[in-house]
């Protein structure tokens, strides 16, 4: 694990874009020379089981032919091993005493990477040629020297080529430093003593798993719910599973599910699987540290081509809504079987957002892109959390006002807890925010995908629904009195003074709201997290105002 | 004679370390150490009750230095006062909305740390600074006015001001401090931009959150304590240490107190310098051994490293709060003498964190422990004498430590002696893991290092990790097990000013970037000139934080020329290149931006110098025996004992060798040598 964690370290340090930066979208990771994972380092949720992934791409495609070298350097985008395009993977072959011991691999959100938006994702896309320039898994580096066409051809294909070539060499130098220590080991411990040390790591990860699983409730449990729409048309797609779980099996079956779809919600297999295995670990043993090992009890059934399972050339750059529905139904089919672990429903989508244009001091073109804060459920004794990342995210941060402000040229005009109705409950689900951006250059382009826009977190034991994510425009010039609102803004223009609120959810409750303690609502009131009006509405209670 | 006296509360004990000073030679007659209970809630009193007890006259006491747990203390236990924030209209939420980030991030029932000023106690006012620093909205005086009122009626004792981008311009904020001390004086009020002057508006606001909430009770300790020592005529200086590795006046900590929250752990390093000044030696690594935790810390060419990067209670599984405060970077792990060995349900054996803490304390001190300690394995292998146990004061129940060390091997199918072993393997790698974090992981060679180890358990595994990690080099000083307070009693005043003022770092630059130096050390020889401190003891120090455009990380790069000027900027470039290849391992051949100022303001304290002590001739005076020591790998051997109070200047001893003295034991394997030096200090080859 220390292993792993000082890649993270080495990576954070030394990234080029804001979104790898501050908000540290990214994932490093060991796995062993058969791409067994080893050790995986803080970061994010949604790239666990990406890295064992691409280091078996790696080997099916080099490792028969003999091709994999010492001083090689691998790197890939190909989504359907991993995310989306955005999502660029850097993988080291580790030899010792000339024989491949083992792989270092990073992978990280390249803040774009061509195609037809800046931020390199849209909800407008229908294919993925649409979505950037493709990498398939190939060498950047050959036996310690540098393909120059390689990265020629990449920088040729990007937008701030600057920066993502920085991020690039971050990577480079992260796995240098995870194989630096591997090697150590090997120096100090010899082959044979690290090979069984290995394996026995493989081992503990699953013997942990084993007995976790054992305490879990048997049988088989269902959810089904609904993803807004595909971004093209406006009707919702069912998704369900069906989780069994025996003595020493968990399998999930998502057969049911839609069919891969037009829009660019859809994800490959690789992350349907990465996401059960963050929901598996957070029902068996979330402190463990992840291996290949703790993961061999997991069985996942799909058809082919359903937007879980999608397949070439399919667009998946919003793929999270998808791979966080994956999560979120095994969640809810177990949440009220697992009260001490789960919670309620809570905000699903990463709310990430673009916001491309130009920055008003200086008239660099500028993307800010990143990810929101919102409200998580409640749970069977406590209210739920008030802006929190989504489950995809772990070890991410938002970015400071303060350095959005001057990096970008926006001017924020508040970041805040709303009052939308929903997440009512004995506990109440966490807040969602209010994000302000006020443009201040002649024009600018908006896009993202705020999934839960139609069908928000859902409540649990009696709980009520949380409340939608959804970007708002206000306009500064406008006689319309419809609200301008929006899940999934494509290349919607911005003029300067427009104010963009990006609006995250408030979480489901947990429990009937009428038994809430008299005490813990007049604590609302007085926080301001509660108005006297939802009070007597929705708690049928009556608490006088301060 | 003239005394220099540095005392330490802690939890149990009030320490009090002394020097003897000759006036005519300057130079320290005699180290004393003496202890007495701590009194809360009256501390003064167990400070002047230790005083009493080691019949040191008050008015004798030339320097006072004083550490003190107390910020930390009301921060943990939450024990401050209730405490409302001011801030920008728009952000009332920016303590509790923090980072969003989540490090136990597979646990879905994560907690969220709590903030220290709840919802309702924060307040908005309009206004608003633009990140250039330029006042876009101006404040509204009767925001503040009304907020005032509110947080009047609810009882609130201290004001958190923390205003966006104040870091580049805090005039709304000193508008905001002006308005609080004309209506409402009584309050203890601090502004974000009077501890950090650095971007992040989370971070700095809550920063100055848990710097008011400690406010009104460190201000009150102290002012007690200076009462008390007053009321004896004590009529010396008197310092507080920081956390940034140096000491300051009482005036300026009442101020802004959350600078002394890791008061304790910095003296160390600071001994560590100290002492690495005095030999001649630049490159240190400095290593703590104590009951439950190991801390080290990195000292390169001369220089503590410090960071602003500080925060409490954040671990595997919490956010934690970040604290914008220059402390002494060390690095701190959960394995110290009281560590506990123990094996998980799938056979995996571990060393802490859990600790025997002071009750029941390992299973040899016989109060009832049954879990075998890093300190009980110790005495197991016979590293530490079971009949000299804590210099004699405990007779070891050895019988007790066996039993305990067969039923720990019993579960791996290992003798207790095994056991014992694989307990001190996995603390030695523990410690070697945090050493590589301070070390090699920021891009330093540990050959390059001499480690000096202090504490109670430091010599004892110092030369096992040296070897580990091929630092050539030990040293032992004298008085490891009150080195901390040692190190107080050798330092200056410090002041670190840091300011995010980003630019482009180019020739065209450079009068600018020399005036904001200039302006910055104005402000610092000001501060001090205004306490009555000589301007011609003052240095100042600058370093500026550099990084490539487009990226967040920096390099702290030290600057040593004064009057900036075109010419010198590619020196500071290239300097900045190196230190980024240094630390981060590639170049890049973008254009680079400062993003912070970092000036360090010293003003010289007269330190004592070190006393020379007697060449005791042979050897063999300091003989108490022979035991069979077990080193692990390289064997029992029956291994010469040595009372190292006896020892002498020049004295030699070769490994393997056991030297003991009242608070700790060293350890020497097997081929490794030690020489003591003119003052007592033990250097060990490795």
């Amino acid at each position: 694990m220390a292993i792993g964690d000082e890649m993270f370290e080495a990576m954070a340090r030394s990234s080029m874009s804001p979104i790898i930066y501050e908000v540290l979208d990214y994932s490093v990771g060991l796995t062993t020379k058969d791409g067994e994972l080893i050790a995986q380092g803080n970061g994010t949720t949604v790239f666990l089981g990406m890295i064992d992934a691409l280091v078996k791409e790696i080997i099916a495609k080099f490792g028969t032919a003999d091709a994999i070298q010492d001083g090689d350097v691998f790197i890939s985008n190909d989504p359907y091993f991993g995310t989306h395009l955005s999502d660029v993977a850097i993988a080291k072959p580790i030899f010792f005493e000339e024989q491949l011991v083992g792989f270092a691999v990073n992978k990280a959100h390249w803040v774009d990477v061509g195609g037809m938006v800046p931020g390199s994702f849209t909800p407008s896309s229908t294919e993925i040629y649409q979505e950037g320039l493709q990498i398939p898994t190939m060498k950047v580096m050959e036996g310690g020297r540098l393909l120059q066409s390689v990265l020629d051809l990449i920088a040729a294909n990007i937008r701030l080529p600057r920066d993502s070539l920085g991020d690039f060499w971050a990577g480079v130098a992260a796995n240098n430093v995870g194989a630096e220590r591997l090697m150590k080991l090997y120096e100090k411990y010899g082959l044979d003593a690290m090979d069984a040390a290995m394996a026995g790591l493989l081992d503990y990860g699953e013997a942990t798993i084993a007995a976790e699983l054992k305490k879990l409730p048997k049988g088989v449990f269902e959810a089904e719910d609904w993803m807004d729409d595909d971004g093209h048309s406006d009707d919702p797609l069912r998704v369900c599973v069906k989780v069994e779980i025996t003595e020493d099996r968990f399998t999930v079956d998502f057969t049911g599910s839609a069919p891969q779809a037009l829009g660019p919600i859809n994800h490959g297999r690789t992350a349907l699987v990465a996401a059960v295995r963050t929901i598996f670990k957070a029902l068996t043993n979330p402190q463990i540290s992840s291996n290949g090992g703790c993961f061999r009890a997991l069985e996942v059934i799909c058809p082919e081509r359903t937007i879980f399972t999608a397949e070439r050339p399919a667009p998946v750059s919003t793929y999270w809504e998808t791979m966080l529905y994956a999560e979120d139904l095994i969640w809810k089919a177990m949440s009220e079987h697992l009260p001490d672990r789960l919670t309620a429903g809570h905000l699903l989508s990463v709310c990430a957002f673009i916001l491309s244009g130009s920055h008003p001091e200086t008239g660099e073109d500028v993307i800010l892109v990143t990810p929101l804060v919102g409200g998580w459920g409640a749970m069977a004794n406590r209210d739920g959390l008030n802006g929190q990342f989504s489950v995809a995210d772990g070890e991410t941060y938002n970015i400071p006002v303060e350095i959005q402000e001057a990096r970008y040229g926006v001017r924020i005009k508040q970041y805040a807890f709303h009052n939308e109705d929903g997440g009512e409950g004995k506990y109440r689900g966490g807040k969602g925010v209010y994000l302000d951006y006020e443009m201040l250059c002649d024009s600018a382009s908006l896009g993202g995908s705020f999934g839960r826009f139609k069908f928000p977190p859902w409540g649990a034991a009696g709980g009520n629904t949380g409340s939608p994510n959804y970007v708002e425009l206000i306009r500064k010039d406008t006689s319309s009195n419809v609200r301008e609102l929006y899940g999934k803004p494509a290349q919607v223009k911005i003029q300067k003074g427009d104010i963009i609120r990006c609006v995250t959810a408030t979480g489901g409750g947990w429990g009937n709201p009428h038994e809430r303690a008299q005490a813990d609502l007049e604590n609302d009131i007085k926080n301001g997290f509660v108005t006297p009006e939802q009070a007597a509405r929705y708690y049928h209670q009556e608490v006088a105002a301060e | 004679m003239k005394i220099r006296a540095a005392s330490d509360i802690g939890g149990t004990f009030t320490d009090l370390v002394y020097f003897e000073i000759d006036e005519a030679s300057g130079q320290v007659r005699s180290i004393q150490a003496e202890k007495a209970h701590t009194t809360p809630p009256h501390f003064e009193e167990g400070v002047a009750r230790v005083f009493e007890k080691a019949n040191v006259a008050l008015t004798d006491i030339q320097f006072f230095g004083h550490g003190t747990t107390v910020v930390i203390n009301a921060l943990t236990e939450r024990k401050g006062v209730k405490t409302g924030l001011i801030t920008t209209a728009g952000f009332r939420d920016v303590l509790e909305i923090a980072r969003g980030n989540r490090p136990d991030f597979f646990n879905l029932r994560y907690k969220k740390p709590k903030p220290f000023i709840p919802r309702y106690l924060c307040k908005e006012v309009t206004e608003r600074m633009t990140y250039k620093g330029e006042a876009r909205t101006a404040l509204v005086e009767a925001d503040i006015d009304a907020a005032v009122a509110e947080l009047k009626a609810e009882g609130v004792e201290a004001i958190a001001v923390s205003l966006l981008h104040a870091y580049a311009n805090p005039a709304h904020e000193i508008a905001v401090l002006k308005r609080l001390e004309e209506i409402w004086p009584e309050v203890s009020v601090v502004a974000s931009h009077q501890i950090s002057r650095e971007w992040r508006e989370y971070e700095r606001s809550n920063t100055a959150a848990v710097c008011a909430y400690v406010l009104p009770t460190t201000e009150k300790y102290l002012s007690k304590l200076e009462t008390r020592l007053a009321d004896e005529d004590f009529s010396g200086a008197f310092y507080v240490m920081q956390s940034n590795g140096g000491i300051d006046t009482v005036a300026a900590t009442k101020r802004t107190p959350i600078s002394i929250v890791e008061s304790g752990p910095a003296s160390g390093v600071l001994g560590a310098a100290a002492l690495g000044e005095a030999l001649g030696l630049k490159n240190i690594i400095a290593f703590d051994i104590g009951g439950t935790t190991a801390k080290c810390s990195l000292i390169d060419d001369g220089k503590v490293a410090v960071t602003s990067q500080y925060m409490i209670e954040r671990s595997r599984t919490s956010a934690g709060y970040p604290i914008i405060t220059p402390v002494v970077d060390i690095v701190e792990i959960g394995n110290g003498g009281g560590s506990i060995g123990w094996v998980d349900d799938h056979g995996k054996m571990h060393v802490g964190p859990q600790s025997a803490g002071a009750l029941p304390g390992p299973v040899a001190y016989g109060k009832g422990g049954t879990q075998p300690t890093t300190t009980d394995a110790n005495l197991m292998l016979r590293r530490i004498n079971p009949s000299y146990f804590i210099g004699g004061e405990i007779e070891a129940d050895m019988a007790a430590v066996e039993a305990a060390f067969a039923k720990l091997g019993a579960k791996l199918g290992l003798s207790a002696q095994e056991a014992a072993r694989g307990v001190i393997r996995i603390a030695n790698n523990n410690m070697t893991n945090a050493l590589k974090l301070v070390s090699i992981n920021r891009g330093y060679d540990p050959r390059d290092f001499t480690m000096i180890a202090f504490g109670g358990g430091g010599a004892m595994h110092a030369a096992a990790l040296a070897a580990e990690l091929n630092i050539p080099k030990v040293i032992i000083p004298a008085h490891s097990s009150v080195f901390s307070a040692w190190g107080m009693l050798m330092s200056d005043l410090r002041r670190d000013y840091i300011r995010t003022r980003p630019s482009k770092l180019d020739q065209e630059e450079a009068t600018h970037i020399e005036a904001s130096f200039a302006q910055m050390e104005a402000e610092a020889l000001d501060a001090y000139q205004s306490e009555g401190i000589d301007a011609a003891r003052v240095r100042t120090e600058r370093a500026l934080s550099i990084r490539y455009q487009g990226q967040e990380h920096s390099a702290l790069v030290p600057v040593r020329k004064r009057n900036l000027m075109a010419g010198d900027i590619d020196e500071i470039i290239q300097d900045f290149k190196a230190a980024y290849e240094k630390e981060y391992t590639y170049r890049l051949d973008n254009a680079v931006e400062v993003v912070n100022y970092n000036v360090t303001a010293y003003a010289d304290v007269d330190r004592p110098k070190l006393a020379v002590i007697d060449d005791t001739g042979d050897l063999d005076n300091a003989l108490k025996g022979s035991r069979r020591v077990d080193f692990d790998t390289q064997g029992v051997a029956t291994t010469a004992v040595y009372d190292r109070a006896k020892l002498g200047r020049g004295a030699e001893i070769k490994g393997p060798a056991i030297l003991e003295e009242a608070g700790s034991t060293t350890v020497l394997f097997p081929s490794q040598r030690a020489r003591v030096d003119d003052h007592g200090n033990l250097h060990i080859e490795i």
